[in-house]
């Protein structure tokens, strides 16, 4: 327990060194930080996006201005969470180029972890039907009704900060919340 | 499906997300329903795999690291200091360019 918080202290203590160094235009630094947060800073595009192509381009995009935002960058919250920011104002950028876009097959979906309970068979392959189910009805919500989902629900974000990164009200964004799982739950049923 | 039901069915989902009981409205309805309960169920279910994806991350594309750099080649030739001088001592010049052209082209003609 000591050992994990010593290694994550010196973790933080790294990237915090990195981040000082990108902020002085440090370029090797900062490929370093983009080698660490590439992975979820691209799930969370294609989370945000469907189409996987898109999403590569809105990672690229979100980690250009990360860069050239970099300067402003206090360290008031991690940079994790100061990425996921950048990231979904990006791809909300990239909203009508989405719309074009056909979203993501299921099958594209195939390289996820071992679900919880994969010990059991059953319930395994009940896990990875709901899996699926669930990432076919979250692709299947409209851009702005899936966004405030995939920050609610798989990211925790609280309404105050969705309604921040929408430019809409907190209101406004429980409403479209409310609609969305409403929607998400009427698709599942659909599909089960 | 009824019209409790149907009426029920966005506000069973959303307490079932968020982990809360359903709303005192259609609670009674939901007690004796099997449909919303099962709603309930599902929805439970689908919250807790909801939150589970984050920490599932997909691998970003091999080349993702490179794109970024290279794109950033012209960003990092200049030291962020001398960014804004760079910046507008090139639009000054162009200008300037642009004068000299213009005023060529008036002679000329």
């Amino acid at each position: 327990m000591g050992n994990q918080g010593d290694s994550s202290q010196v973790e933080a203590g790294r990237e915090r060194e990195l981040i000082t160094r990108a902020q002085q235009g440090d370029r090797a630094a900062f490929a370093a930080l983009v080698r660490q947060h590439q992975d979820e800073v691209y799930t969370l595009a294609r989370r945000l996006v469907g189409d996987p192509h898109l999403a590569s381009d809105v990672a690229q995009e979100a980690l250009i201005r990360a860069w050239r935002a970099l300067p402003k960058f206090r360290g008031d919250s991690r940079l994790s969470t100061w990425l996921y920011r950048v990231t979904v104002n990006t791809a909300w950028t990239h909203r009508e180029r989405a719309r074009r876009h056909r979203s993501a097959s299921l099958d594209e979906y195939t390289q996820v972890p071992a679900p919880y309970g994969a010990d059991h068979p059953e319930v395994a392959g009940e896990i990875l039907e709901l899996r699926g189910r669930l990432r076919a009805a979250l692709d299947n919500l409209p851009e702005s009704q899936r966004r405030v989902v995939v920050m609610k629900d798989i990211y925790g974000w609280s309404h105050a900060d969705i309604a921040e990164s929408m430019g809409i009200t907190v209101t406004a964004a429980k409403v479209r919340l409310h609609r969305a799982r409403a929607r998400l739950a009427r698709d599942l049923e659909e599909s089960a | 499906m009824s019209v409790t039901c149907e009426l029920a069915a966005p506000f069973v989902a959303n307490s079932a997300i968020d982990g809360r009981e359903v709303t005192p409205l259609f609670r009674s309805h939901a007690s004796t329903c099997l449909r919303c309960q099962a709603r309930h169920v599902a929805m439970t279910k689908a919250a807790r795999e909801l939150a589970a994806m984050e920490s599932q991350t997909n691998a970003a594309p091999a080349d993702l690291e490179w794109r970024v750099m290279s794109s950033l080649e012209g960003d990092l030739a200049i030291p962020r200091s001398w960014r804004t001088p760079v910046a507008v001592t090139a639009a000054l010049v162009s200008m300037a360019a642009a004068l000299v052209i213009w005023r060529l082209r008036l002679k000329a003609s």
